[in-house]
């Protein structure tokens, strides 16, 4: 596998777009603030949380098509638009179902889904609302993004937990790899909203401790900070202007004997040892231990020594690997370390080992532009 | 004319299906001999639109059906305690599952040891169960209980729970692309075999009812008080419904050499996307034209070489216009037998282009095309030859199935027969 990656885009915690999310990491600086939520009694609580800024979509997106997208959709969109924009592709030059989408998620819109669940209880069954109905379906993400670039080929939405956006990326890079698309935005995006913050501090999952408004992934909290946004990567087959090349991209179990996908990514790629392995250590006691143990058998097996995750800087929800994603575009694209504590050198491979409690597991190999 | 196995072509070597028609391909064999819908009255819990439309519902004791399912993988594996996790969703799929792995004759130790797999197409997933904890949390029940059943809502525990439950070493995703998810499942697991990725994969879709689906395609004006009557001129829209379908696919070589017996060929798969409106399709079919067009070319045949279409044939009026559009553009009036078998099952979702391949499989092995029940008088301009009653076509070597879905989201499928 050999794909051009050639935009991207990001809406997150650190900026609103491509530039502010680089120079937020470059800088290291932490965007967990304690922010208010509301709780469906009406009182409210204070927690930390990085919640994506409000995504400036002037200039990328009509506003009469914004109207129509829930803050999901638009994050991603945006996002889409910025790696278009990156790419410098004009689309209309393109044949539109040669276009692909293909998204990763794990819950989805979670916002409109909460309003067509209150649009039946509070008014009745009979009241029930179809605009929240027709955006509470996951796939509609890919659709929305689909709809404002006006892609009609392959269009996916994957949601497999820690793992959706990797998942993603491996079937918009199958599509290219098998002729089936020229050009293929992958993105992942997941919200963090009042309700799921309620759920998931009451279930003690996510952090109530101004403490913990930190960016330490080496921490081993019982509990995480909270965050949402979306990233897109843009694969094409060529591209005139690569940020990076796609060189593997497996998912699999990570219980499983003997069937490692980091090592046959690493294999697929031809790479012995990457100058970097990503991860999605996350600051929890839950994730450490998975995390260590993914770790250890890398030095092992593979000879890696440099390890990181910026999810303290994208806050924890399930497809910030998006966000890394991006961030590991950015590094080999500028030839420059984003914050990695004992790396000297620009790393030109990346390694990203993805994996999920449940027991997903997803890796892809990323090389500088030769 | 390929009837044989070509790079191109994967196996299918076990079917599994539940829903309003019952537990397994033998009573679905049944109803749709007998002519027997499998529609009535929603009552899973109380509501009072359950009074005005009907719907697919399966009646059986989902617990009971996976306590006594063969092989015993679930009750060693999983048990009772796992079925305190899993949603609705997951039992039905799960259900579906065995019975195609049953049928393939893999054993636990072959699906462990094995290069494994499955994709599942969701849409709605477990919403069942987290929809009603959201309502108790309004309430005031603050139980853990509560508050984890939210989580249903994640497409990935269907999977995942195929994967614990199966030992399944390899990808385990979740694809949700509304109503095409299923059909999509089976063509991208296809292509992972196709690939070398895998030598089998379980792949297809599950859904349950839901008031998310149920009060949402009601909201949407495009729920039937009669029922749903694909193509017909009075037709007043869909049923909806829940159920499961899987397949279990296979390289050729793999079947092969362990003596698998194929059931039938998944020789092509087209996808795209209308790119036009969430709902609606797009109005001269050109994303479902698209994906036909695909399926067949893949497949590496001829529009000719087609022999029945099975339809996505919701009995919408933007559904079978558009469908029937497509399919006469592609294939030309009245070329190709089509049916939709919505009446059977009514609208599973995410499960119906799953189901659908299996009534594809079915129809290859007996010859038998499956009319499209609910037709008293075909639309207007149509142009399509819907079967109005069983017809029996003993050629038949390759049928297409369709899959439409929210957001435009297309799918289509092509399986020959196994000679």
């Amino acid at each position: 596998m050999d794909i051009a990656v050639t935009g991207v885009g990001v809406v997150s915690a650190l900026g609103g777009d491509p530039a502010a999310f680089a120079a937020g990491l470059r800088a290291g600086t932490n965007p967990c603030v304690m922010r208010e939520f509301t709780r469906m009694d009406g009182s409210t609580v204070k927690a930390p949380a990085c919640l994506a800024v409000t995504a400036e979509p002037a200039g990328l997106i009509e506003p009469r098509k914004l109207r129509r997208m829930f803050r999901l959709a638009r994050m991603a969109a945006v996002a889409a638009r910025q790696a278009v924009t990156m790419a410098g592709l004009d689309l209309s030059a393109l044949d539109p179902t040669r276009v692909g989408v293909v998204f990763g998620t794990s819950l989805g819109s979670l916002e409109t889904t909460q309003k067509f669940l209150d649009s039946y209880l509070d008014n009745g069954e009979r009241a029930a609302s179809p605009l929240q109905f027709m955006n509470s379906v996951h796939g509609v993400l890919a659709s929305q993004v689909a709809m404002d670039l006006g892609a009609t080929g392959v269009n996916l939405t994957v949601s497999q937990r820690d793992i959706s956006f990797e998942a993603a990326l491996a079937q918009g890079a199958r599509a290219i790899s098998e002729d089936r698309a020229d050009v293929v935005l992958v993105g992942g995006a997941d919200e963090l909203t009042p309700m799921l913050h309620e759920f998931g501090s009451r279930l003690l999952l996510f952090s109530r401790e101004a403490a913990h408004c930190t960016p330490d992934v080496q921490a081993r909290r019982p509990a995480v900070v909270p965050g949402d946004g979306a990233a897109v990567l843009l694969l094409q087959r060529q591209g005139a202007r690569p940020l990076a090349r796609l060189r593997a991209a497996c998912v699999g179990r990570c219980n499983s004997k003997g069937a490692d996908v980091a090592l046959l990514a690493l294999r697929e790629a031809g790479i012995g040892g990457p100058d970097l392995v990503t991860n999605g250590r996350n600051g929890s006691a839950r994730t450490a231990r998975l995390f260590d143990r993914r770790e250890r058998l890398l030095r092992e097996r593979a000879g890696a020594v440099a390890f990181v995750s910026h999810r303290g800087q994208f806050g924890e929800y399930p497809t910030a690997g998006a966000q890394q994603a991006a961030a590991n575009v950015l590094m080999l694209a500028g030839r420059e370390v984003l914050a990695v504590p004992g790396l000297a050198a620009a790393p030109a491979t990346i390694l990203h080992d993805g994996a999920s409690a449940s027991g997903g597991h997803a890796a892809y190999v990323l090389t500088a532009n030769a | 004319m390929p009837t044989h196995p070509s790079s191109q072509q994967v196996a299918i070597t076990g079917l599994g299906v539940i829903g309003a028609t019952g537990r397994g391909v033998a009573a679905m064999d049944q109803a749709l001999a007998q002519g027997r819908d499998g529609l009535g009255r929603l009552d899973l819990w109380q509501c009072e639109l359950a009074a005005d439309f009907p719907v697919g519902q399966y009646r059986g004791n989902l617990d009971n059906d996976l306590r006594e399912a063969r092989p015993g993988t679930f009750a060693a594996r999983g048990g009772d305690r796992l079925l305190q996790r899993m949603s609705r969703s997951d039992k039905l799929s799960m259900v579906a599952a065995l019975e195609a792995v049953a049928q393939a004759g893999l054993t636990a130790t072959a699906l462990a040891e094995g290069r494994t797999g499955c994709y599942l197409g969701q849409s709605v997933c477990g919403t069942l169960q987290s929809e009603q904890a959201y309502a108790a949390y309004r309430g005031g029940a603050r139980r853990r209980e509560t508050l984890m059943a939210l989580f249903q809502h994640e497409g990935a525990n269907g999977p995942d729970h195929l994967a614990d439950v199966l030992g399944l070493p390899g990808p385990a995703l979740s694809f949700m692309t509304a109503c095409s998810s299923g059909a999509n499942a089976i063509g991208l697991a296809a292509e992972a075999i196709r690939r070398g990725e895998a030598d089998i994969m379980l792949a297809g879709g599950g859904d349950s009812l839901s008031r998310i689906a149920f009060y949402g395609f009601c909201s949407l004006q495009v729920t039937s008080p009669d029922g749903p009557r694909p193509f017909d001129a009075a037709r007043r829209g869909m049923s909806v419904g829940e159920g499961a379908g899987m397949v279990v696919l296979e390289s050729a070589a793999h079947a092969a050499a362990r003596g698998a017996r194929p059931l039938a060929w998944l020789g092509g798969y087209g996808h795209s996307c209308d790119a036009h409106h969430l709902t609606a399709p797009h109005p001269e079919g050109h994303g479902a034209l698209a994906a036909m067009r695909q399926a067949v070319s893949r497949a590496g045949l001829k529009l000719a070489d087609i022999g029945y279409i099975n339809a996505h044939g919701t009995a919408t009026q933007d559904n079978d216009n558009t469908e029937a559009l497509a399919v006469r553009t592609l294939f030309g009036e009245n070329a190709v037998p089509i049916s939709s078998v919505k009446r059977w099952f009514g609208h599973t979702l995410a499960a119906s282009g799953a189901i659908e391949a299996a009534v594809c499989v079915r129809a290859l092995q007996q010859g038998v095309l499956p009319l499209n029940l609910g037709l008293r008088e075909l639309f207007a301009g149509a142009g399509v030859d819907v079967l109005r009653e069983d017809r029996k076509a003993p050629g038949l070597r390759h049928v297409l199935s369709n899959s439409f879905g929210f957001g435009g989201n297309n799918a289509a499928l092509v399986f020959s027969r196994a000679e």
